[in-house]
């Protein structure tokens, strides 16, 4: 049977990488929102979105 | 951005943490997780080139591909130290660990960065580790004299850059490369504008380097270990041409007269480099010259100033990253088996390791630019746009191609044919490491011919 305490006293560390990237795809992912919270909402170039259409720009 | 810079800072503690049985796999293994990752910024598909967009940091279509390399050499840097460090105490590879990620860290934020500043910071950061893997694991004590040079020739040069980047500031209002392009030219006195001019360039040309102020380079290659020297050629020189490409879009209208001694000088190096390798007895040293000469011709390039010049720098650029890096490694394996460079000592290898010969005639041929590779493709675009200015720089680039083939065939053939010396009796055979090391180098320099459009920059 595998030992899971040594397996997880010996191996825990790399699950921090892994951390990282969550992280990072949490805060990328903020970051994005505040980047296009006002994104077709402008009185210059606010528009009707076409049938199908998902953004004005990305 | 940050789901490949948080791993990456993340990574720090993980060298620290992990068992010393596990170092070297764990760093490997977590360190090329974040190469594939990094991969991902090659689809870039936004409308407007900037993509993976936040306040400080983005990638666009000129950053993109020296990002992948620069998050790419991180783990064939650690995949080629493992042999070289293993005599050492355990803490101190953990420290040269952290050293490669640091650098990983800062080259991300200088090629990512969107502000003038945030790049120079960086572009100045990246020194601190390479003189500490450089002057501390360096194999001889001429190491000390070659950190001197690296790291003096550099501030020295970029120290005007800085004043140059204050007064764009105060002037312009701004240094992010979003809104650079769209600002008014900086009015000054002619005799200012030149000084301004030279103060903005200065810095990548000595970084790239341009031929005269090269001087740090070869030294710095010759005592810096495998890493060092790979990550040296393969990424560090790059910065000084990514960030010439950067600053050149509002130099106008002077760059038109102020480029021609900077060309002229480029090519004039490109041949004296050559001719200096083809009489070289230091392995090494050959490699770290043949770097300068193709360098030489990514400055050109650069400084005159068309699609196809930029486009053709920036393959040249990645295929020479990948292509030096891997003649480096070769070269650290006949180091660590010989402990000698100079070529005269390792003759007639393909005898002994002839699987090595292999990955040495491939590297070689990358070197001296053979059809389809992408070296080829970006030395064409080059010579083409420098020909399109001037036809007399074809007496230049071509006897430059000309050297460049002569001196690489030198290397192979030195190396690897003739006769076994007498003085080799036991050498170690060649590692799967080694060849892993090979194949990840040059798979991906083969691959980019089935794509190439991952390298045009802007003007894809």
């Amino acid at each position: 049977m595998v030992n899971f305490v040594s397996l997880a006293r010996e191996h825990w560390v790399n699950i921090l990488v892994p951390i990282g990237f969550v992280i990072g795809w949490y805060m990328d992912k903020q970051q994005d929102q505040k980047l296009t919270a006002f994104r077709n909402r402008s009185a210059l170039y606010g528009r009707e979105l076409k049938p199908g259409e998902e953004y004005t720009w990305k | 951005m940050l789901k490949i810079l948080i791993p990456t800072l993340f990574l720090l503690p993980t060298t620290w943490l992990t068992s010393s049985k596990w170092l070297w796999p764990t760093a490997l293994t977590q360190s090329m997780l974040i190469a594939l990752a990094s991969l991902t910024w090659l689809n870039n598909s936004t409308d407007v080139g900037w993509a993976t967009l936040n306040s400080y940091i983005a990638t666009d279509p000129l950053s993109t591909p020296l990002l992948v390399l620069s998050c790419w050499l991180l783990p064939l840097m650690i995949l080629a130290s493992q042999n070289h460090l293993s005599s050492e105490p355990v803490n101190r590879q953990r420290m040269y660990i952290t050293l490669l990620t640091t650098l990983q860290l800062f080259l991300i934020l200088a090629f990512g960065a969107t502000e003038m500043i945030m790049f120079y910071v960086m572009f100045e950061a990246t020194l601190i580790p390479t003189l500490l893997v450089i002057t501390r694991w360096g194999n001889q004590t001429e190491r000390l004299n070659a950190g001197t040079y690296f790291l003096f020739y550099t501030l020295a040069g970029s120290l005007p850059l800085l004043v140059a980047l204050l007064m764009l500031q105060n002037n312009a209002g701004t240094l992010s490369l979003l809104i650079l392009p769209y600002t008014k030219p900086l009015l000054l006195t002619p005799f200012g504008s030149n000084i301004w001019w030279a103060a903005c360039m200065i810095a990548f040309l000595v970084k790239m380097p341009l031929y005269g102020m090269h001087l740090w380079l070869p030294k710095a290659h010759v005592e810096a270990p495998v890493a060092g020297s790979m990550v040296l050629a393969a990424v560090l020189l790059k910065l000084g041409g990514y960030g010439m490409m950067r600053l050149m879009v509002m130099l106008e209208p002077l760059s038109k007269e102020m480029v021609y001694p900077f060309i002229v000088l480029a090519l004039w190096g490109v041949i004296m480099t050559g001719s200096i390798c083809l009489r070289q007895t230091d392995l090494k040293s050959l490699i770290a010259y043949s770097s300068v000469s193709h360098m030489g011709l990514v400055a050109g390039g650069i400084l005159i100033q068309t699609p196809w010049g930029f486009t053709g720098a920036l393959i040249l650029m990645i295929a020479h990253g990948l292509a030096s890096s891997a003649l480096f490694c070769l070269a650290n394996t006949n180091y660590e088996r010989t402990h000698s460079r100079t070529m005269l000592l390792a003759r007639g290898l393909q005898i002994a390791l002839p699987l090595m010969t292999t990955w040495w005639f491939i590297a070689s041929l990358a070197n001296l630019a053979l059809p389809p590779l992408p070296n080829l493709m970006g030395e064409l675009m080059i010579l083409t746009s420098l020909f399109n200015w001037s036809a007399w720089t074809l007496v230049l680039t071509g006897a430059g191609t000309l050297i460049t083939a002569a001196y690489s065939l030198y290397m192979f053939l030195m190396s690897q044919r003739g006769p076994l010396p007498q003085h080799m009796l036991a050498l170690p055979p060649s590692y799967t490491r080694e060849h892993l090391l090979m194949a990840l180098h040059l798979i991906p320099l083969l691959l980019i011919i089935l794509k190439p459009a991952l390298l045009w920059g802007w003007f894809a």
